[in-house]
């Protein structure tokens, strides 16, 4: 598709630059931060996750926590409980959720607009109700504690408790996924997505396969969101039922919302910009909720297409 | 001259109502044959049989001597047959040139996910083609909602034809515009669809009487009338029911 409005350089220089200041980061500031800086990094990647679904593919999904949920679990019950290996367990983080997604994904893409999004809560509530009760396999909320040793891994040794090498484990994981993502949706495949986004029908009678595009683009998010489901396990070194609960989807939409949808970029900004203000607001008001609502609802009012929307229209 | 679309006795129920009784049609390769018809004629209906929106409830139709009844609207564009809507169906979000490249793309096999779509190039070339067969090329950087009507219905179908449809179904491509606007489309439409096999379902007569080659009366689903437009024009029964003379 013809590309006026992207500016490849731009990217490159304004990429490289936060890289950077990402990489230099944990010379400068404390441990505490960096703890926050990675749980940012993770709900970034499940804010981006939720974009490709939602922002491109137009469909609102409120099943992202099931996968994300299930991400953080398939590191945990493999780890603590049968004796796997950080590695493996990392890959099934991947593939278990991609598979869950797949099954959600078969039957709810065949559904449009509403129905979706009720499809997708109610397996979202399934999960979550599976995971507080079946208390054996996922702890409940009180979750399983997953036990890191340090890792050989040919002459390096890695260490997951230490909070930095957590951290570039992190920024290294997102990154690639960002930039993957990013590749996607300036794809062939990810303009039928966008196609799709704009009119179902019409992508339907110039001949794309829908159904099967919607399923795609459902299974790539839903690994992608158990790619931070794991990253999240790692961080905290536990998982919970808490995790599989739908109003962790409801964080994705927010910050995608707020930050601008179908930009990938507007759900990283819209992330950050949250997070920042939860981390700073709990000390003076209680309910973040309340401000958080504000925010949405002055955002949805005021700049419907979130901050990147604003920020492009303001450049002109 | 084998037929290139034919319908088979088909008939259309939606619950209790017969929406389209045992139609049978047959177009030749070439010919603009419009369907007129009051409205609940059953023209739309089948128009969404032909092209898989709805399954029929009896008949069958055969696109070049193959079944085609009952397929899904995205396998039978690939057999060669796209259509416009009555109500203007496009990407509305995207610009003129990418609601144009994205159909383009899709007589694709293969979407790669790690490639840039601005590097197909050959969709790219084919996309200037058919931007300078509709003469929206001026307005390709123009997202599609913010053309005029007129212009929409025009992109609408320059989408269809950008499928590289062997037979184009065009839905009351007219509907909405002034006589003036109107038939400024049947100009353009005349030079970009030469030599197109073409159905057209339209309530414009002038526009019907300007283009067609073949006009076939429906009435309450049924082929009532069938001749080239100066028949049409004399035949009694149609005057009755429909031309209102």
């Amino acid at each position: 598709m013809s590309s006026p409005h992207q500016k490849p350089t731009g990217f490159l220089i304004g990429f490289s630059v936060i890289l950077v200041v990402l990489v230099l980061i944990p010379f400068f500031v404390d441990l505490f931060y960096m703890t926050f800086l990675t749980e940012v990094l993770v709900w970034v990647l499940f804010a981006v996750s939720f974009d490709l679904i939602f922002g491109y593919t137009g469909l609102l999904s409120f099943g992202q926590a099931l996968f994300f949920g299930i991400g953080a679990y398939s590191m945990a019950i493999p780890i603590s409980k049968l004796g796997i290996g950080p590695i493996p367990s990392f890959f099934l983080a991947i593939l278990v959720p991609m598979a869950f997604a797949g099954f959600v994904g078969y039957f709810s893409v065949r559904l449009s607009g509403i129905h979706f999004v009720i499809i997708t809560l109610i397996f979202a509530l399934i999960g979550s109700t599976l995971g507080e009760t079946w208390t054996s396999l996922t702890g409940g909320a009180d979750g399983l504690t997953i036990p890191f040793t340090p890792l050989s891994v040919g002459p390096l040794t890695i260490d997951l408790t230490n909070i930095n090498t957590n951290y570039y484990l992190v920024l290294i994981v997102v990154t690639v996924c960002y930039l993957l993502l990013r590749r996607l949706v300036h794809s062939p495949l990810g303009k039928v997505f966008i196609a799709i986004r704009e009119n179902e029908d019409r992508a339907r009678l110039i001949g794309y396969n829908v159904k099967r595009y919607k399923l795609l683009a459902f299974v790539i998010a839903g690994a992608l969101s158990g790619v931070a489901g794991g990253l999240y396990g790692i961080t905290l070194k536990y998982a919970s039922a808490n995790f599989l609960h739908w109003g962790v989807s409801g964080h994705a939409v927010v910050y995608t919302i707020v930050g601008g949808m179908g930009t990938l970029l507007g759900p990283v900004i819209g992330t950050g910009i949250i997070m920042i203000l939860e981390h700073y607001l709990v000390n003076f008001l209680q309910g973040t909720d309340l401000v958080i609502g504000i925010v949405l609802v002055f955002m949805v009012l005021v700049a419907p297409k979130g901050l990147v929307g604003l920020l492009k229209r303001n450049s002109g | 001259m084998e037929p290139i679309l034919t319908l088979n006795n088909v008939s259309k129920f939606f619950g209790g109502l017969l929406a389209v009784r045992g139609a049978n049609l047959t177009v030749q390769p070439g010919e603009l044959r419009a369907l007129i018809g009051p409205n609940g004629a059953g023209k739309t209906t089948l128009l969404n049989l032909i092209t898989g929106i709805y399954p029929v409830s009896g008949g069958q139709i055969f696109f070049k001597n193959q079944e085609i009844s009952n397929l899904s609207p995205n396998v039978i564009s690939h057999k060669g047959i796209a259509r416009t809507m009555q109500i203007t169906s496009l990407f509305s979000g995207l610009t003129v040139y990418e609601n144009i490249w994205v159909t383009v793309q899709s007589r694709k096999k293969f979407f790669n996910p790690f490639m840039k779509a601005a590097s197909l190039k050959d969709v790219e070339e084919k996309t200037e083609r058919f931007l300078e067969l509709t003469g929206l090329k001026d307005k390709g950087q123009l997202i599609a909602s913010e053309l005029s009507y007129g212009d929409q219905r025009l992109l609408e179908i320059g989408v269809a034809l950008s499928t590289e449809p062997e037979l184009l179904l065009l839905d009351e491509p007219t509907a909405g515009l002034s006589t003036h606007e109107s038939m400024s489309l049947v100009k353009k439409m005349r030079t970009m669809l030469t030599g197109q096999t073409i159905v057209l379902v339209e309530h414009d007569m002038n526009v019907v009487m300007e283009l067609a080659d073949k006009i076939s009366v429906l009435h309450y689903g049924e082929v009532l009338a069938e001749g080239n437009p100066e028949e049409i024009r004399k035949n009694e029964e149609v005057k009755k029911v429909y031309l209102g003379h």
